[in-house]
């Protein structure tokens, strides 16, 4: 006779997870839409004007896609959690991620004439010009990276 | 993102619809701008319309797209670029780089 197989839990790490203003994923692109609606729609039920919200949407995609491929290196055992969270006069968001950490001053200008038609290379550059303030706090157990925008 | 592509006097017509931030719908993106500059179609117009934002990943796709072709001999241009993607490309200088149209009908034209 057969036994059943023991199949437990279900592992809902292979699925992005919310709870309350956090958004977990695995490390993969392909929940990148996933964290930008969850983004979206909470900063849209904080009334914030659409083109602020799309300039902080963009800038999250940007290191959501750092964490999962630089920082993750598209691990399936790394996560990458997004935090959002209001202030009084301002949106403040977190993501981290579970890698080794990286040099955000190593980064060259994008905008040199020899860097103008590179394809990679522009995400943290437009970060910064899109946000007001973007922090870095690196380790070897992960980079957690934190931007606020004034709303 | 969805995609659509229409020909006209051997002009390829891009309209992406929506995001273009990466994952998934980004690959589609790029893979049929490279799968058409392969087919030596090296009239290309992108259509941004519809396109509500782009990151970083989208200029990627452009630029590379745009350089594949010129070194093919071709051209790529730009239509009805929106605020948000015009201030990306300000931000990032590309502006300097695409020709770009106020309707695809101007894009269009200028290759005659």
């Amino acid at each position: 006779m057969d036994l059943p197989v023991f199949l437990g839990e279900p592992n809902n790490m292979d699925k992005p997870t919310i709870s309350g203003d956090t958004i977990k994923i695995p490390s993969t692109l392909d929940y990148l839409a996933d964290v930008d609606m969850f983004v979206e729609n909470l900063l849209r039920r904080y009334g914030i004007d659409e083109s602020v919200i799309a300039d902080i949407a963009i800038s999250v995609s940007e290191l959501v896609n750092n964490a999962v491929c630089h920082g993750n290196k598209s691990s399936p055992d790394k996560k990458v959690t997004v935090r959002v969270g209001r202030e009084d006069s301002s949106v403040k968001i977190s993501v981290a991620d579970e890698g080794t950490g990286f040099d955000p001053d190593g980064i060259e200008s994008p905008i040199a004439d020899e860097n103008l038609l590179k394809k990679v290379g522009r995400g943290i550059f437009i970060v910064k010009s899109l946000m007001d303030s973007i922090e870095f706090k690196l380790s070897d157990k992960g980079s957690l990276v934190i931007i606020k925008k004034a709303v | 993102m969805k995609l659509s592509t229409w020909e006209q006097d051997g002009v390829v017509v891009f309209e992406p619809k929506g995001k273009i931030m990466g994952g998934p719908d980004a690959s589609l993106l790029n893979d049929k701008l490279h799968d058409y500059i392969e087919k030596r179609m090296s009239k290309v117009v992108i259509n941004l319309a519809q396109v509500d934002w782009m990151n970083s990943t989208g200029l990627g796709i452009l630029i590379s797209s745009y350089t594949t072709i010129r070194n093919n001999d071709g051209e790529l241009k730009l239509a009805n670029v929106t605020d948000k993607i015009r201030s990306l490309l300000t931000i990032t200088k590309l502006v300097t780089v695409f020709d770009s149209y106020d309707s695809v009908e101007d894009a269009l034209k200028s290759f005659k």
